[in-house]
C-alpha cells in the first residue's frame, strides 16, 4: 500500500514536472556564413541562455536547445536546402538569410511575420534604425528583424593616389568629393589609366571590380541615375538610358586597359590578396573586407585605403551611392505558434546591442541599432565607426520583389556580354529590356 | 509460361529503375513545365493571402476604387463586436476600460492598434502576446491574413462588406500558389536568349561529339590497335585518367593551363606574347576550351567502346587481308570500320544525349561566358530553376528547358536507330536463316 501511495506521488509528481517544464529544440541555420560569423547563431544561443534564466526567475522551467548549420556550400545550396526543407516541413525555426528572400518566402508561407510576436514599440527593436527594419518588411508588414548591416564602398590605394599627384588632403577629402558629385567615375577612368600608363599598377588593374555577380552591380546602374523600384506602383524599373551608361563604363573600362576583359571569374582569394596589398589602384567591395585584408597581410588599412561612397556616374548625371545588403532573421512556420513565439524572442534578444555588436566586430559588418555606437567594443573600433558614418546614412537596398532576382540575373548577363565585348551595350541592353519585358511582364516599368 | 515469369522476375529491379529514374522524373518535368511553378508560389500548392501589392494589381486589373478603399482602409475598429470578443475573452473588466477609453476608434494599422492598448496599461495586457491576441479581436483588414481555402477568404471579405460581385476578381489575385499555364512555352519561342542556347548547344554537342567523342576515340582506338599490346594499354590508360579525376580538379589543371597566369601565358610570355587568359579571351577562345576540356574527357569512352570491338573481329579476317597484299589503311577502311557501326552507333547516341544533358564542365570552366557565349541548353535549364542569387527559383521554366532537352533526346535516339539500321543489326545472321 505504501509503495503504491509512493509510486502515484512519484508518477504525480513527474507529470507536474513534466507539464511545468517546456522543452524546445530550436535550429538556425544561417546562409552565406563563415566562421567570422559565429555569432549569427551563437547570439541565439546567448539568447536562449537569458531567456531560460528569465523563465526561471518567474519559476518557469524552460530548456531549449539550440542547434546551427552554416556551411552550405554557397547562398544557391542554402537556398534549396531551407525551400526544400520548408517544402518537406522540416524547415529549421530560425534562418539567418538575405532580406532578398523576404518576398518569394513570404508568399510561399515558408515564414511567418515576426510582427506577429513581437512588440516592435519595445525595446531593443524600438532602437533598430528604421531603414533596416524597412529592408526587412514587405507589403506592409515586418516579416524579418535586421540581422546586420554592411555597406559596398570605393576603395583607393593611397600611394597610388599620391604618385598621381594627389595630396594626402586631396586623398582624405575624396569621400566628400564623391558624395558632392565632384570626382565620378569618368574621374575613375581618368586616374586609373594614367596609373596603367604610369605602370603604378599592371594593364587591367587600374580598376578592379567584384569577380562574381552581387549586389554590387546595381550600384554602378544607380550612379548613372538608374532606380531598381518604384515606389508608389511596387514595380521594378529598367531604365534604359542609366543601364546602357553603366555598361558602357565597364566597356570605357576595358578598352582604356584599366580593367580586364576576362577579370569576371576571377579567382576570389587571389583578388583578396591584390587589392589588399596595392595590386590594384581602385577596387570596390564590402565593409567587410576591412577585416579579410587584415588577413591577407595589409596592417595598416587606414594608412594604405581609403574608402568613399560608389561614386555618381558623371558630373549631373546620377549620385553617389552604395547598396546596403542586410541579412535577415525570418522565423519559419513551424504549424506550431508556441515554438515559433519562442523562436521570436531569441531572435529579439539576439538583437540587443551588446549581443548584436559582438557579431558586427567579429565579422567586420555595422550595426543594426542606434544604440550600438554606445557599446564600448563598438565605438572603440575604428572600422565600424568610420564606415557607419560615412557610408550607412547614404545606403539604400535591392528591392524586396518576388522577381527581383530574375532582374537581377539579367541585369548581369547582359553586362558580362557588354563587358567581355560579345555584344555591344546598346545590344546588351535591347536583349535585357526584351528579356525581362517577356519574362515579367507588368511587374516591370521600362523608361 | 514459367520461364516468361522467370523472365519478368529478372526484369524487374529494371523496370523499377527505369520508372523511378527515368519515368517519373520525366512525367514531373513535364507537368511542373507546364506550371508557373516558383520559390514564391511554392510546390505543394497555395493559400490565399491579400497585400498590398494585390490590392495595387487589383486596381490595375478595374476593381472598383469603392471596394478597394473599403479593403485598404479597414485596419482595425474598436466595435460592440469586438469589445463582445474581449469580454469573452479577457473579462469584463478589460473590455469596460477599453470601451470606456477606445470604443468607436478605429487604427490603420496593427501597430497603432497595439500601441492604444499598450497606453492603457491594463494588467491584463501587460504580455506582448496577450496584447497581440487582444489587437487581432478588433481587426477587420482582410489584408495579410492567411487562409487555407478560398472560401474562408469569401467569408472575410464579406464580413468586411465586400459586395459580392468583387469577390472572384479578389480571390483570383490573393491566390499565392502556383497554377497552369503554357506561358513558358511561348517564352522559350520568344526569348532572344534561348535561340542562343540553342544554338551553343548545337554547337557544343556536334563538334565534341564529331571531333572526339567518335572521331579521336575512333583514331586512338584504331592507332593502338596495331601498337604491341603493352603499349597500347599503357596508352589507352593515360587517355583514361581524365573521366577518373574528379570534374572541380580536372578543371582546376586546365585552368593553371589557360588563365592569364597559367601555363600556356607563362611558356609565350618571354616570346613577346601578351599575357591572356587563353580560356577567356574571346568567344572563340572560350569554344576552344570548352570542346576541348569536354572532348578530352568524352574520347577515352569512345576509345575503351571502339577498341574492344576491333578486338572481337576475328584475326583470320586481318591475316587473309595481309595475305592479299592489305596495307594497313585497307585493312581500316575495308575491314575494321565496316565492322563498327554498332559501336560507333552506341557511342554516337549514347554520348549525344549525356553531351545533350551536361553541362558541369561547361559550369566550372568558362561559367557559360563570356558573356552567355557558351551557356548551354542544359545549363540555362539548372541556372533557372535552381540557382538564383536573388532567391526566387522557377521551377515551371526551368522544368520547360529541361522537358525540351527529353524531347529532343528521345526523338534523336528514334533517328539515330532509323540512320544506322538497328533493325538489320539486330537480325538473325543470315546463316541461322
Amino acid at each position: 500500500m505504501k509503495t503504491r501511495l509512493l509510486a502515484a506521488t512519484a508518477l504525480c509528481g513527474a507529470l507536474a514536472g513534466a507539464a511545468a517544464a517546456q522543452d524546445y529544440e530550436i535550429t538556425v541555420w544561417s546562409g552565406g556564413s563563415g566562421e567570422a560569423d559565429s555569432y549569427r547563431w551563437e547570439a541565439v544561443e546567448m539568447a536562449a541562455d537569458i531567456l531560460e534564466r528569465e523563465a526561471a526567475i518567474r519559476g518557469e522551467e524552460l530548456n531549449i536547445t539550440v542547434d546551427y548549420m552554416w556551411d552550405f556550400g554557397g547562398w544557391a545550396e542554402f537556398k534549396q536546402a531551407v525551400t526544400l526543407a520548408a517544402e518537406a516541413g522540416e524547415a529549421p525555426e530560425i534562418v539567418v538569410t538575405s532580406h532578398l528572400d523576404i518576398a518569394p518566402w513570404s508568399q510561399a508561407g515558408y515564414v511567418v511575420p515576426v510582427e506577429d510576436y513581437l512588440d516592435l514599440d519595445a525595446w531593443p527593436l524600438s532602437d533598430v534604425y528604421p531603414n533596416l527594419m524597412q529592408i526587412a518588411s514587405f507589403n506592409g508588414v515586418q516579416w524579418g528583424i535586421p540581422q546586420d548591416s554592411e555597406s559596398r564602398p570605393f576603395f583607393f590605394w593611397r600611394e597610388h593616389m599620391r604618385a598621381l599627384g594627389y595630396t594626402d588632403a586631396e586623398i582624405d577629402a575624396l569621400p566628400e568629393a564623391v558624395e558632392n558629385g565632384e570626382y565620378t567615375l569618368q574621374n575613375v577612368l581618368e586616374d586609373a589609366t594614367r596609373a596603367v600608363e604610369m605602370g603604378l599598377v599592371e594593364e587591367g588593374k587600374g580598376f578592379s571590380p567584384r569577380v562574381s555577380n552581387g549586389p554590387d552591380y546595381a550600384q554602378f546602374y544607380q550612379s548613372f541615375g538608374g532606380e531598381l523600384y518604384d515606389e508608389d506602383t511596387g514595380k521594378l524599373v529598367l531604365d534604359r538610358v542609366a543601364m546602357t551608361e553603366f555598361y558602357q563604363f565597364f566597356v570605357d573600362a576595358v578598352e582604356a586597359g584599366i580593367t580586364s576583359r576576362t577579370h569576371i571569374g576571377m579567382d576570389w582569394n587571389d583578388w583578396y590578396a591584390e587589392v589588399a596589398n596595392g595590386g590594384a589602384l581602385m577596387w570596390h567591395g564590402g565593409t567587410w573586407h576591412y577585416g579579410r585584408y587584415l588577413r591577407e597581410g595589409n596592417e595598416d588599412f587606414f594608412g594604405t585605403i581609403a574608402f568613399s561612397l560608389i561614386p555618381a556616374g558623371d558630373a549631373d548625371v546620377g549620385r553617389a551611392n552604395t547598396i546596403t545588403h542586410p541579412l535577415v532573421y525570418l522565423i519559419t512556420d513551424q504549424g506550431d505558434d508556441d515554438v515559433q513565439n519562442i523562436a521570436a524572442q531569441l531572435v529579439e534578444i539576439a538583437t540587443e546591442p551588446r549581443i548584436n555588436t559582438l557579431h558586427a566586430i567579429k565579422s567586420a559588418h555595422l550595426a543594426v541599432a542606434e544604440s550600438q555606437s554606445d557599446v564600448p567594443l563598438y565605438a572603440q573600433d575604428p572600422w565600424a565607426d568610420a564606415a557607419t558614418s560615412v557610408l550607412l546614412p547614404f545606403a539604400n537596398s535591392q528591392p524586396n520583389h518576388p522577381d527581383y532576382g530574375v532582374y537581377s540575373e539579367a541585369m548581369w548577363s547582359g553586362l558580362e556580354s557588354a563587358w567581355t565585348g560579345i555584344q555591344t551595350p546598346e545590344q546588351a541592353v535591347a536583349e535585357l529590356e526584351a528579356e525581362l519585358t517577356s519574362v515579367l511582364g507588368d511587374e516591370l516599368i521600362v523608361r | 509460361m514459367r520461364q516468361d515469369r522467370i523472365g519478368l522476375l529478372f526484369l524487374t529491379p529494371a523496370l523499377i529503375a527505369v520508372v523511378v529514374f527515368y519515368l517519373l522524373p520525366v512525367v514531373m518535368t513535364a507537368v511542373f513545365a507546364f506550371t508557373n511553378m516558383s520559390t514564391a508560389t511554392g510546390i505543394r500548392g497555395g493559400d490565399w493571402m491579400l497585400t498590398e501589392d494585390g490590392l495595387r494589381d487589383l486596381r490595375e486589373a478595374g476593381l472598383p476604387e469603392e471596394t478597394l478603399t473599403m479593403l485598404e482602409g479597414a485596419g482595425y475598429a474598436v466595435d460592440a463586436a469586438g469589445l463582445a470578443a474581449l469580454e469573452a475573452e479577457f473579462g469584463a473588466s478589460l473590455a469596460e476600460r477599453v470601451r470606456g477609453a477606445l470604443e468607436g476608434e478605429s487604427f490603420a494599422s496593427r501597430r497603432d492598434m497595439e500601441r492604444a492598448l499598450r497606453d492603457l496599461r491594463a494588467p491584463e495586457l501587460r504580455v506582448t502576446r496577450d496584447r497581440k491576441r487582444a489587437a487581432e479581436l478588433f481587426l477587420r483588414s482582410t489584408l495579410n491574413t492567411r487562409h487555407a481555402t478560398p472560401e474562408s477568404l469569401r467569408a472575410d471579405l464579406s464580413a468586411a462588406g465586400i459586395p459580392e460581385a468583387d469577390h472572384d476578381l479578389i480571390v483570383e489575385e490573393a491566390y499565392t500558389g502556383w497554377s497552369w499555364t503554357t506561358r513558358n512555352f511561348e517564352l522559350l519561342v520568344s526569348l532572344p536568349s534561348t535561340a542562343r542556347y540553342a544554338v551553343n548547344t548545337l554547337m557544343y554537342v556536334a563538334l565534341t561529339l564529331v571531333i572526339f567523342n567518335v572521331g579521336l576515340g575512333l583514331f586512338l582506338a584504331v592507332s593502338t590497335f596495331y601498337l604491341p599490346e603493352r603499349t597500347s594499354a599503357t596508352f589507352r590508360a593515360i587517355w583514361f585518367m581524365p573521366r577518373i579525376l574528379p570534374p572541380v580538379l580536372y578543371v582546376l589543371m586546365w585552368k593553371w593551363l589557360m588563365w592569364d597566369t597559367g601555363f600556356i601565358a607563362s611558356v609565350l610570355a618571354p616570346f613577346g606574347v601578351d599575357r591572356i587568359n587563353w580560356m577567356m579571351h574571346s568567344e572563340v577562345h572560350a569554344w576552344v576550351a570548352v570542346i576541348l576540356i569536354n572532348g578530352v574527357v568524352g574520347a577515352s569512352f569512345g576509345m575503351i567502346i571502339f577498341a574492344s570491338a576491333i578486338k572481337a573481329i576475328p584475326q583470320t579476317m586481318l591475316m587473309a587481308s595481309e595475305v592479299d597484299g592489305a596495307s594497313r589503311w585497307q585493312q581500316v577502311r575495308f575491314i575494321i570500320l565496316p565492322q563498327m557501326r554498332w559501336p560507333i552507333l552506341f557511342v554516337t547516341a549514347y554520348q549525344t544525349l549525356s553531351l545533350l544533358a551536361s553541362f558541369e564542365y561547361i559550369l566550372l570552366s568558362t561559367g557559360g561566358g563570356p558573356g552567355s557565349a557558351t551557356e548551354v541548353w542544359a545549363m540555362a535549364a539548372f541556372r533557372t530553376a535552381l540557382n538564383n542569387y536573388g532567391g526566387n527559383l522557377q521551377y515551371g521554366l526551368g522544368a520547360t528547358f529541361a522537358l525540351v532537352l527529353v524531347i529532343i533526346g528521345t526523338a534523336l535516339s528514334l533517328l539515330y536507330l532509323r540512320f544506322f539500321n538497328f533493325q538489320a543489326l539486330l537480325s538473325k545472321p543470315r546463316i541461322e536463316r
